[in-house]
């Protein structure tokens, strides 16, 4: 009996309860087909309208790359999918009443969120896939077009899209369930400042310098010099990067407060009543 | 072998004060109790226990460690049901015990789910999903989870208030082969003073998150001059 479980804090036993995370999730996943249409529902519809709108403009002989915007569909769902993922996967803990069971498991707080990046990075990979396949089908939209950039590209949003997941479950933790229009609605926020359709040049000044605050604008920034045949802007890359590494770290400390403030407040008892 | 040592815990929400000054020990294999009235702070405390709330004052060791300090290693040697959680719905019974068997860290987790499968008379449920389940075999799921570690300290929070009569009484018999056999010790709330009169070596009496009597059932009843342990529930309640 002494020997059920890995000692607690050695590898084996973290590699463990992360892929008890990641399991839990996609098992879950399986048995939700309405959780299963809804990877592909939203990344299609927009494919489909930007795809038109694409069209449109083709017809009308407006003089700008229009590659750019089925492009930015595709990378603006990487970041929407990977903040609502991780939110998501957490509130789906209060919903189903099962934060506590979580929370008394030995499963640590970094640990459970490697755990939810883990299974959300399969997730976007997944609609990723199946979006530029439809682009290429539809719309003769190849993803080559990003070169070498994209990976690079896809990784610093991704990382972005989980420090606004973190705000999302942060905000949660202190305020309570209603917070929940937090987790949802703070990747708008950064969709008219991050230049995803247009560039950044067409904000206003001041929005402009906010602008540059935000990884996702170097990246946008990037992907249209490179898909209109200019090298990797290393130095856009190296911008994401570090901003990536600062609103994460930011955000990290966050949802350590905000688990502290929970846990002083007994919140974490309270949700789903 | 004493395996939990609670101090001078103390707990305020805002205006009320949930706990106050309470001690506590537990030692291995010992199943004990706490009672009393509805926001009494029994669940505060065990609540504290967990690592799910931080004391305003105390401190808390198990199993030699500081709680706080050694969060993972004392949580994997410590198990929790009650009746106000739940498990993910989506999920079939199956699914649910091997993903916690994983967040334990077992070795083995297809084994030990078989094992409490097979434990808790679980077989006819396991492929079914959790939302399809009645409270009361929900309840036996949540308890399974609560035994996939071999916790050497079981907490449970009115862990038998869904069930029936007849898979209560079961369930009692199996929790106390538990600590029997395993050493496991217990700590429980419940408000079926008979259940913790057959179940518990030890009961706290809590009122207003202070302990105001502790003792075995027997013992309690000498001193309040009580029939049974109901009616030292209602003595002491009723001052
Ligand atoms: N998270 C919280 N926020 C605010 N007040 C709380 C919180 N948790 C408990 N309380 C208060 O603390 C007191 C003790 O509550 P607790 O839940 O510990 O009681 P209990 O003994 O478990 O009662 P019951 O038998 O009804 O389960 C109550 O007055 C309750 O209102
Ligand atoms: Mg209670």
């Amino acid at each position: 009996m002494t020997t059920i479980s890995l000692p607690p804090l050695s590898w084996a036993a973290r590699r463990t309860r992360i892929m008890g995370v990641v399991r839990r999730d996609f098992a879950a996943l399986r048995r939700s087909p309405i959780r299963m249409f809804e990877i592909l529902f939203w990344p299609t519809v927009e494919l489909l309208l930007w795809g038109f709108v694409t069209a449109f403009l083709q017809t009308q002989r407006v003089p700008f790359v229009v590659a750019f915007l089925l492009g930015g569909v595709l990378l603006w769902q990487v970041l929407q999918k990977a903040s609502n993922e991780i939110s998501i996967a957490f509130l789906e803990d209060i919903w189903s009443r099962n934060l506590l069971n979580v929370q008394v498991s030995p499963l640590s707080s970094v640990e459970y969120l490697v755990g939810l990046v883990v299974f959300s990075l399969g997730k976007v990979v997944f609609a990723v896939t199946v979006m530029s396949g439809l682009a290429f089908a539809l719309y003769g939209f190849g993803v080559g077009g990003f070169g070498v950039g994209l990976a690079p590209f896809m990784g610093l949003l991704l990382v972005l899209g989980w420090s606004l997941g973190l705000v999302g479950i942060a905000a949660v933790l202190r305020f309570g369930e209603n917070a929940q229009v937090i987790a949802w609605s703070l990747v708008f926020v950064v969709q008219p400042l991050a230049g995803i359709f247009y560039p950044i040049s067409v904000l206003p000044a001041p929005v402009q310098a906010l602008s540059w605050f935000l990884p996702a604008s170097h990246v946008f920034e990037g992907m249209r010099t490179v898909m209109s045949g200019g090298p990797l802007p290393w130095d856009r890359l190296l911008w994401a990067a570090g901003l990536d590494v600062v609103y994460l770290g930011l955000t990290l400390a966050l949802f350590a407060w905000a688990l502290r403030y929970a846990r002083a407040h007994g919140k974490l008892s309270r949700f789903g009543d | 072998m004493v395996i939990l040592e609670a101090e001078h815990l103390a707990k305020r929400f805002g205006p009320v004060t949930a706990v106050h000054d309470l001690s506590l020990t537990v030692a291995e294999g010992e199943v004990v109790a706490l009672l009393g009235l509805n926001g009494a702070g029994k669940s505060t405390t065990l609540h504290m226990l967990l690592g799910l709330i931080t004391p305003d004052a105390g401190s808390i060791r198990m199993f030699g460690m500081d709680l706080a300090r050694h969060r993972t290693e004392v949580l994997s040697k410590v198990n929790f049901a009650a009746s106000y959680v739940d498990l993910p719905g989506a999920l079939l019974v199956t699914e649910v015990l091997d993903a916690f068997a994983r967040l334990y860290g077992l070795r083995r987790p297809k084994a030990r789910v078989a094992e409490l499968i097979e434990l808790f008379e679980l077989e006819p449920l396991a492929r079914r999903p959790m939302m399809a389940l009645s409270s009361g075999q929900r309840t036996r799921v949540q308890l399974a989870k609560a035994l996939l570690n071999a916790p050497r300290l079981l907490v449970l929070d009115e862990p038998t208030a869904n069930l029936d009569p007849d898979a209560g009484d079961r369930i009692r018999g199996l929790l106390g082969d538990l600590a029997r056999t395993n050493g496991s010790a217990m700590l429980i709330t419940s408000h079926n003073m008979r259940e913790v009169e057959r179940m518990c070596d030890r009961i706290h009496f809590m009122s207003g998150g202070r302990i105001v009597a502790a003792g075995s059932a027997a013992e309690l009843a000498g001193a309040y001059g009580a029939a049974d342990l109901e009616e030292v529930f209602l003595k002491v309640a009723r001052g």
